[in-house]
């Protein structure tokens, strides 16, 4: 008996375990100065903890609060960390009682979860009091991590718009042009369409260079949904019709997804059916693939030597005769934040149109209209004048409650796709009936 | 034991019996109650009472089931060869070979770091256009495969990674049971005429017997929980080829929110451990 009350104690141990430990384990970002959960220091200073994701803009943030701190005296804790880990870390914060953020910021797709749960304050009034001026932020910006039903919630921060990134250097290549004039009868450009880029890709890896004709971000489940959502757009896709109806098993998705994993059987390297975006940049930052769909703001990563053995050889374009998806995350304050009013104070420094200026230049990815039309900023960026042009185009991830699980599923089927174990009609229709039960 | 000493073991326990019903009996009874409710992170309460409906669709669920089926097979391939790699690394350092010392610190090296740090760095040595792995298989005229991308190798690989971080688990155990066994009975066998074989045969494995159990036991009951590789490694892909139980669960508990269907299907997992446990046990037994 007393090893059975043992051997269930040792079960019960592992259950409990299972439940409440599975979910922080990638928590090892890198923290600046703490972030501990108070906000008001022991003499009576004011503080503020921000949770902040591991990419270019946060850096470039993290070296601007200085000047934050030291004219208003709030002193700034950003804490980054990994993307995979973001939104456990902040659903924890955002259900209990109070939060260890003040200011936090929110990924385009869970705006909606976010809304419907209360989580996110009202900016109306405070934007009302300071007289902080929103109209300068691109519409879709502001439709995507700014408003719901008219009410806003977030200040857009930076857009990760997605589109086609290529080597222009490989179109020069005369042994490359002489092969594909003699094998096609035609000049080696840039086809018009998806399925000619599908096309053209496939062939240079059939080339055997030492690079292959595109790199892709196949991991589960974010890299490939995001990925895939750029073919599933420009084939005339989308998540749901004009009528509302769950239209991901159409016949233009369908068709989205064959060709999706035509390249990345025929085209890209093996192991893009498991790369993240940094395991796909790498690639190509290393000059082993002529392209990539991937992230507006990789462009001056690309410029960067220290980064890139590729710099000044990359163009940002749009996806041939397609549409993109458009991205951004926004800054927000929780209900539940200890100390709202220093929350908004950064919030309006953070976006007024000095300092994101300077984020540009710096190579922030912007999100308001005057910075991204700013003759200096252009100067220095002139891909961002196709960002916007793109951008006019794009389209978004849905909003809605349960698009985080959304993604979970999507990302579940097309990897199941990918790896051949079911077809894009089968992998889709079962993307349609649970994408039915949810809101 | 008399009226003082009761007194004071019950003074001496009641710190840890007090922290051990904190943070394990109540959240334990808290995620059996979660388990029959439609309880969701983006609600706020228990949400509505719907009896064994969690229990249910988990059995019923092809995803939930496939988890299972692969962390069945994740536990018995790693622990089977971590034991017997362990086993066998053991016995040779329970030799007179030179160096055993240094021998034995290298290899429980990969034991003190962290699963994450381990993941990370292999998935790096792994990486099918840059990693190191690849590079030399080709310069030694080999084809390197995309080792964590394949639905074929992928779970493979993963438990190689396991069996390379957690072997020396098996050799610090084992080794330090057989530093323990008696001489004598060898002595006697020796001088009966038993070769090595016969000893280890008829001596050490009825001697390690407790120790084989006890470091099995643990061993499984830690690999059924596996989640921090896969969460580097693959995040369950590709398709749903790495997919094991705990990382099935984690999506449903922090990815979907679902935090009753989570807690019921963590408690399916239990049921499934509980025979194994009192197995393990009961054999154990009947060897001492």
């Amino acid at each position: 008996m007393k090893k059975m009350v043992a051997a269930l104690l040792i079960c019960s141990l592992t259950a409990s375990m299972l439940v409440a430990g599975c979910g922080s384990s990638e928590s090892t970002g890198s923290t600046e100065n703490g972030g501990d959960t108070g906000s008001t220091g022991s003499s009576g200073s004011r503080e503020i903890n921000i949770l902040m994701e591991e990419v270019p803009d946060t850096t470039i943030v993290q070296n601007q609060i200085a000047a934050f701190e030291e004219e208003t005296g709030i002193k700034v804790n950003i804490e980054t960390i990994g993307y995979s880990s973001m939104h456990e870390k902040l659903l924890t914060q955002m259900i209990g009682a109070t939060n260890a953020y003040d200011v936090v910021v929110v990924d385009c797709y869970w705006v909606g979860e976010f809304v419907t749960a209360g989580w996110l304050e009202d900016l109306g009034p405070y934007i009302e009091k300071s007289g902080f001026d929103t109209s300068q932020y691109v519409d879709s910006m502001m439709d995507m991590v700014g408003q719901v039903d008219g009410i806003t919630y977030m200040i857009p921060f930076y857009n990760y718009m997605m589109s086609l990134i290529y080597r222009t250097d490989i179109f020069e290549d005369e042994t490359l042009r002489t092969a594909y004039q003699t094998e096609f009868g035609m000049e080696l450009t840039m086809p018009e369409d998806l399925e000619g880029y599908v096309e053209l890709c496939k062939w240079i890896t059939a080339q055997n260079y030492d690079y292959s004709g595109v790199v892709m971000q196949g991991a589960r489940p974010d890299p490939t949904v995001v990925e895939w959502a750029n073919y599933l757009f420009s084939c005339g896709g989308d998540f749901y019709d004009a009528d509302g109806k769950v239209a991901i098993n159409s016949e233009e998705a369908v068709k989205a997804l064959d060709l999706y994993i035509d390249c990345m059987t025929n085209a890209a390297p093996e192991g893009s059916k498991n790369f993240n975006l940094d395991e796909a940049f790498n690639v190509f930052a290393q000059g082993d693939a002529f392209s990539f769909i991937s992230y507006n703001w990789m462009i001056p990563k690309l410029d960067n030597e220290n980064e890139s053995s590729v710099t000044g050889l990359s163009e940002l374009i749009p996806i041939p005769n397609g549409s993109s998806l458009n991205a951004g995350w926004g800054w927000g304050i929780p209900t539940n934040a200890p100390d709202k009013d220093s929350a908004w104070e950064f919030i309006q420094w953070i976006e007024s149109a000095e300092v994101t200026k300077e984020r540009a230049l710096e190579g922030g990815s912007p999100t308001r209209a005057d910075v991204m039309n700013d003759p200096d900023v252009l100067e220095k960026w002139p891909y961002l004048e196709t960002v916007c042009e793109i951008m006019e185009d794009s389209k978004m991830f849905p909003i809605m409650e349960d698009a985080t699980q959304l993604v979970e599923v999507l990302g579940r089927e097309l990897s199941l796709a990918v790896a051949g174990d079911q077809t894009s009609q089968e992998a889709l229709d079962n993307v349609s009936a649970e994408m039915a039960d949810m809101q | 034991m008399d009226k003082k000493r009761k007194k004071n073991f019950a003074t001496f326990m009641f710190p840890s019996l007090l922290v051990l019903v904190i943070v394990l009996a109540i959240p334990m009874v808290y995620s059996l109650v979660v388990s029959f409710f439609d309880t969701s992170l983006k609600h706020r309460g228990l949400g509505n009472f719907t009896g064994l409906q969690n229990y249910i669709a988990a059995l019923t669920d092809k995803y939930f089931m496939s988890s299972a089926a692969t962390t069945f097979v994740f536990t018995i391939g790693v622990v089977m060869l971590e034991f017997l790699l362990g086993l066998g690394i053991a016995l040779l350092l329970n030799t007179n070979v030179r160096g055993k010392n240094i021998y034995f610190s290298i290899i429980i090296i990969p034991m003190m770091i962290t699963p994450v740090a381990v993941g990370l760095t292999w998935r790096l040595l792994l990486h099918s256009e840059l990693g190191i792995v690849n590079y030399v298989l080709d310069l030694i005229g080999l084809t390197g495969k995309a080792w964590l991308a394949d639905s074929k190798l992928a779970l493979g690989t993963v438990m190689f990674i396991d069996v390379w971080q957690n072997v020396s688990y098996m050799v610090l155990v084992l080794q330090a049971g057989l530093v323990s066994l008696p001489m004598e009975p060898y002595e006697a066998a020796k001088v009966d005429g038993s070769s090595a074989l016969q000893s280890f045969r008829y001596l050490t494995i009825p001697m390690m017997a407790p120790a084989f159990m006890t470091v099995l036991l643990m061993r499984a009951i830690s690999a059924l929980k596996t989640y921090d590789l896969i969460y580097v490694l693959t995040k369950g892909g590709p398709g749903i080829s790495t997919e094991v139980i705990s990382y099935h669960i984690y999506q449903e508990a922090f990815r979907d929110l679902e935090l009753g269907s989570a807690s019921a299907m963590s408690y399916l997992l239990v049921l499934v451990i509980i025979p194994i446990a009192v197995c393990f046990v009961k054999i154990s037994k009947q060897k001492n």
